[in-house]
């Protein structure tokens, strides 16, 4: 195919030629195509970078209070209008995104009072680290960060530096040195150490399991996000438009 | 040129089609961001730090390609582009069968983990080599009917020699001759 078409352009230039006419050089066409083309691209590319630069710049610092209730780290104004429940378990990888989404989104809700959020510490991912129990021994720590005024930072640490599923995870100690990193008060290396919540955390995940609300069909995964006590879809971002107003 | 009209047509409707593949995908991720970027970690190809970027980079790219191949502008420039784009998720797809991932493409949307019984590599598989070899065709022989690329190329031989002594029976009337000049 691309040797007859050669054969024909060169037969076409040949009867031009023999015509006297000089045909014109198309590559100075072809050229500004191709450069208006590489610009739409690079438009197009220009734009996701912008769009990741907001989201970059937007991260909220989070000034809510935190109370523990059990197992459930309860975030912010209690008297705020607007209840989130959120169900996330550390090595969920989903978990880290939405963190990633909609942290900054969530946070500065919560500041200004518009919304509570209720995380709760379920496990149902032990088995996905090696050895296992990763996912109970990061809750634990992370309920003892609460308790050490340093809950919002030490969640968001615990989803920034997420091992991957299969390995290891922080260990004990390593979960006391990021508390201590983020200037957790109070006997946290102690707390992190006993591990007192690992049975209240396993009741609280068949609590949500057995919970129609939470678990529809008996369908649970993580992350479960509810608003005023409805499970939202979370494939779309219009979820959050009920929290923010 | 008689014989290379149904190739053109073949052409067209490779190109509209790859058009209307990269629109529908790329819109559907743009709308859901957070989903897209479960499904981009869930190759568990990239670091961490590139999967948002990704994620969020993919989608007005996706949509720049199908606008280009829509109106068949810079056909080749986004036919090879494509190309390469599609040979990459080829290769994410197969790595992660390897693996045993159990994933969802989310090659229209959606993605991420699902359960075990619930992957289809195979089609996916299929589905992408089908566009990879339109994609490889277009890079080829960009030429099509309906295109912009024809209609500048028209406009420019009409600039350059007044005269009736062109093959192509169908040209398009010349929309941005101004352009030229």
């Amino acid at each position: 195919m691309g040797q007859r078409e050669r054969e024909r352009r060169e037969a076409a230039q040949a009867r031009l030629q023999a015509a006297g006419i000089t045909p014109p050089r198309t590559s100075g066409g072809t050229g500004r195509i191709l450069a208006i083309g590489a610009v739409v691209l690079v438009l197009a590319l220009a734009t996701g970078v912008y769009v990741l630069w907001e989201n970059y710049r937007s991260e909220t610092a989070a000034t809510y209070a935190v109370a523990r209730d059990g197992v459930v780290v309860r975030a912010g104004d209690q008297a705020a209008p607007v209840t989130v429940d959120v169900y996330e378990d550390y090595l969920c990888p989903t978990c880290k995104q939405f963190e990633n989404y909609y942290a900054s989104d969530l946070t500065a809700a919560v500041n200004a009072k518009k919304a509570k959020v209720d995380y709760h510490h379920i496990v149902i991912l032990d088995e996905r680290s090696t050895p296992p129990g990763y996912s109970t021994r990061a809750a634990n720590a992370a309920l003892c960060a609460a308790d050490a005024g340093i809950f919002p930072e030490y969640h968001a640490r615990l989803y920034a530096d997420q091992p991957a599923e299969g390995s290891a995870g922080k260990s004990v100690q390593e979960l006391i040195a990021l508390g201590t990193e983020l200037k957790a008060t109070g006997d946290f290396a102690g707390c992190v150490t006993r591990q007192a919540n690992s049975q209240a955390i396993a009741d609280a995940t068949k609590a949500a399991v057995a919970d129609p609300a939470v678990s529809p069909g008996g369908r649970f995964g993580t992350p479960t996000v509810l608003v005023n006590g409805v499970k939202m879809d979370l494939s779309n971002g219009d979820w959050l438009s009920r929290v923010t107003g | 040129m008689t014989a290379a009209r149904p190739l053109d047509v073949l052409g067209t409707v490779l190109r509209l089609g790859l058009a209307a593949v990269w629109l529908v995908s790329g819109v559907v991720k743009l709308s859901e961001p957070f989903t897209t970027s479960v499904a981009v970690a869930a190759y568990r190809v990239l670091p961490d730090a590139l999967v948002t970027p990704v994620a969020l980079v993919l989608p007005p790219v996706e949509v720049a390609l199908g606008l280009l191949l829509l109106a068949g502008f810079a056909t080749r420039l986004a036919a090879v582009v494509g190309a390469l784009l599609v040979a990459a998720f080829v290769a994410g797809l197969v790595q992660a069968w390897a693996r045993g991932l159990a994933i969802d493409c989310g090659c229209f949307g959606g993605g991420g983990p699902v359960d075990p019984d619930d992957t289809r590599y195979g089609l996916s598989l299929l589905r992408d080599l089908a566009f990879l070899a339109a994609a490889v065709f277009l890079a080829v022989r960009p030429r099509t009917l309906c295109a912009l690329d024809r209609r500048r190329a028209a406009t420019r031989d009409d600039a350059a020699h007044d005269d009736a002594a062109h093959d192509d029976h169908d040209r398009p009337v010349p929309v941005d001759a101004t352009e030229e000049h």
